[in-house]
């Protein structure tokens, strides 16, 4: 549905993009995790249309992104990662002007204006003005926006952002609810838990680059069934290097190191010599395979840093 | 088109929603009005004084009379108190500021005139006066227009006619004849002029403001100073109205509505016509509080309505080019209002054009302001006809053009560029 090759894009001097190429397909949730800054957003405003690439093609449905733009907005629909409503008119109005534009007219307009209210659970505050709205409420009927005609495909960029852990639920719970209708979905996220329990298929973009891409499955064996463990202290790397002999260590630097672990009692024996030596140890984290591992390994860091 | 009416209504929605930020704007003209019509009086018809000119004539010949007298027919007589005087007299009461202002014809002036001298006629005002100078200047300069060029184009027969009366007094029937024959060229040539007689015009102007506003002859202040406040109040609801293109930027819509099927076009036509209809609803409610708050006659109806669109089109034009220049909001903050200010005090917005220096009046005709507000003078005080108000038509519907073009232009390069 989606193939987008070499794609790139820098702003001045800055590569946002440094040529990204994946696929997505018909029905499939697609998950792009990374940090802010990432290239997430970069990526989907040029799959929506709205920034062009520097170079790199962009097909939709077997269509040109830069020779059949307004055919391809017709049939996707975007929700951004601000809040883009106007704020003086009701969430009906907002949801009115969005559908209109996009060719809803009279009861199929209404229609679709109800039936996303219903599915937000926002009719009973339908004819009020969007800026009395919770926070919460602001991000479901910007979501609403983009469901309003019914996309083939939808683009979603970090549509939980800043919201609780119920709103977001709530929202991942809509966004399943459309896809089983055959919608495809592009998912922007910088949450571990929304992309493992969200996407089909997820790729890890850091610095404007794929790093890796698949299924939960497929990234968790990057790491295979080892343990990481992160530990961070007051020492130096020669003091710890003779220590590390029966692990694989990852990285190491004075003051922390991360190193691959078969099993807990691996982690205990290496403990163990760290306090035979008298090496002094301040925090040991340990993450079992995981989204959140993968990322680690791939990226030498936790998501949150 | 359909996608720019709908920008249009939401935002037409929107203004009406929130529609703090244009009321604000409205009450300036209003205020300024309000304020400047209270300090000439509480309705604002404003009866004028007679004007008081004194005179100091050192020829007492033909034409000296011919001036006297022409400030002394039967309107002027009611406006100006001619008071004659000898020379050290006169100028004394005028330092004293005792009349408006005081006229001084100087010795030989018939004479000089018809050996085709020039002449030079001393008019000195009264400094503590502000308007009732003017209007002596204005009479007395039209008056010597007036005069000047009857000697220019009977300047051979008047010749002919003083000769025989420094001759030997009547001319005989044969040379009256003579001259008046040679004469009868150039009676035909000006009879075209000669025929709109100032007189007829006069008539017709009374008669209206008879049926209009039912009173004597007086000015509504409030006429005169309405539109030059209009125009501030235009020019400012204007920008408000397009502001919406950097503020959506900001908010996020317009990069929003550039994921929508619709072209950069249609989101550029959508801001400016509502920016014209916002600008030209706030022009109507302006206009019809002046009609009824402030009793101002509004003149004919097909000119008003030719130059109110023509004022709106300039003022949504001028403003839009602007934005084409501007990114954001700050920026719009910092350089409107002092766009939109030079623009009203060159054009005559906040100080009358006539009372402006020679210099700023000559700047002042750049400023789209002025076409705007001397028209709007000419359809309210004068009633102007559409043909009186041409020129002013012509220019503010080009100068619209002229900036809505490029500022359209700009905005859509702009926004196909990522805004």
């Amino acid at each position: 549905m989606i193939e987008v090759k070499d794609v790139r894009k820098s702003y001045g001097d800055v590569a946002a993009l440094g040529g990204i190429s994946f696929t997505v397909r018909e029905g499939e949730i697609f998950g792009f995790l990374g940090p802010n800054g990432a290239g997430k957003t970069t990526a989907i405003s040029i799959i929506s249309g709205l920034l062009l690439a520097d170079s790199g093609t962009v097909r939709v449905a077997d269509m040109d992104i830069r020779k059949d733009s307004r055919r391809i907005r017709k049939i996707q629909g975007v929700v951004p990662q601000e809040i883009a409503l106007y704020e003086e008119l009701t969430g009906r109005e907002n949801l009115h002007f969005w559908g209109s534009l996009y060719g809803l007219v009279g009861g199929n307009l209404r229609g679709a204006a109800d039936r996303v209210l219903e599915l937000v659970g926002l009719s009973e505050r339908a004819n009020d003005p969007v800026r009395t709205y919770s926070g919460g409420m602001k991000r479901r009927i910007n979501l609403c926006v983009g469901l309003m005609h019914r996309p083939r495909i939808l683009l979603l960029d970090e549509p939980t952002l800043g919201i609780d852990p119920q709103a977001r639920l709530n929202i991942l719970d809509i966004i399943r609810g459309e896809v089983s209708g055959g919608t495809t979905v592009i998912y922007t996220t910088h949450y571990l838990e929304e992309a493992e329990n969200l996407c089909d298929r997820i790729a890890i973009i850091d610095h404007g680059q794929i790093l890796a891409e698949g299924t939960l499955q497929q990234l968790t064996q990057l790491v295979g069934e080892e343990d990481i463990v992160m530990v961070t202290g007051n020492f130096t790397d020669e003091q710890v290097r003779p220590l590390l002999s029966e692990v694989k260590v990852e990285h190491l630097e004075d003051g922390a190191f991360r190193a691959l672990v078969p099993d807990s009692g691996a982690i205990g024996k290496l403990l163990g010599r760290f306090f035979s030596a008298g090496v002094h140890v301040g925090e040991v984290s340990i993450k079992e395979p995981s989204l959140e591992s993968v990322f680690i390994k791939l990226t030498g860091r936790e998501l949150r840093d | 088109m359909r996608q720019a009416l709908l920008i249009v209504l939401k935002d037409l929605r929107r203004r009406l929603r929130n529609p703090i930020a244009v009321i604000s704007m409205m009450l300036i003209p209003i205020t300024i009005t309000l304020i400047i019509g209270l300090v000439f009086g509480r309705s604002g018809e404003v009866e004028l004084p007679r004007i008081r000119v004194l005179l100091i004539d050192k020829d007492d010949g033909i034409f000296s009379h011919f001036l006297r007298q022409s400030m002394q027919q039967e309107q002027f007589a009611e406006m100006i108190e001619l008071v004659e005087v000898d020379g050290n007299e006169g100028r004394a009461a005028i330092e004293r500021g005792e009349a408006s202002a005081l006229l001084e014809i100087p010795e030989n002036f018939t004479d000089d005139l018809l050996d085709h001298k020039p002449v030079q006629l001393g008019l000195k005002k009264n400094p503590a006066e502000a308007f009732l100078p003017v209007i002596v200047q204005e009479l007395v300069e039209t008056t010597a227009l007036m005069l000047d060029s009857g000697v220019r184009i009977f300047g051979g027969p008047i010749e002919q006619l003083r000769s025989m009366f420094e001759g030997e007094g009547w001319p005989s029937r044969d040379d009256a004849g003579g001259l008046l024959d040679s004469s009868r060229d150039n009676m035909i040539l000006v009879g075209g002029y000669m025929a709109d007689s100032l007189i007829s015009l006069r008539n017709e102007v009374a008669e209206h403001e008879i049926e209009e506003e039912g009173a004597g002859v007086g000015l509504n202040i409030f006429a005169f100073v309405l539109p030059g406040s209009l125009l501030i109040g235009l020019l400012f609801i204007s920008q408000i109205a397009l502001r919406d293109i950097v503020r959506e930027k900001e908010y996020g819509t317009l990069a929003r509505l550039f994921t929508a099927p619709l072209e950069a076009g249609h989101v550029v036509a959508g801001k400016i016509l509502s920016a014209f209809a916002i600008t030209g609803l706030s022009c109507i409610l302006l206009v019809l509080v002046g009609r009824f708050a402030f009793g101002i006659s509004l003149g004919k109806p097909l000119p008003l309505v030719f130059h109110l669109v023509a004022t709106v089109f300039m003022c949504t034009g001028v403003i839009t080019l602007c934005y084409g220049f501007i990114r954001s909001d700050r920026a719009a903050d910092a350089v409107l209002p002092v766009v939109i200010l030079t623009m009203c005090l060159l054009g005559g917005s906040m100080i009358p054009y006539e009372q402006m220096g020679a210099t700023l009046q000559d700047v002042g005709r750049f400023s789209p302001v002025f076409w705007a507000v001397d028209g709007l003078k000419m359809v309210f005080i004068e009633r102007a006809n559409l043909s009186d108000i041409s020129l002013h038509l012509g220019i503010l519907y080009g100068l619209g053009i002229l900036t809505v073009v490029p500022g359209t232009a700009l905005l859509r390069k702009r926004m196909r560029s990522g805004g």
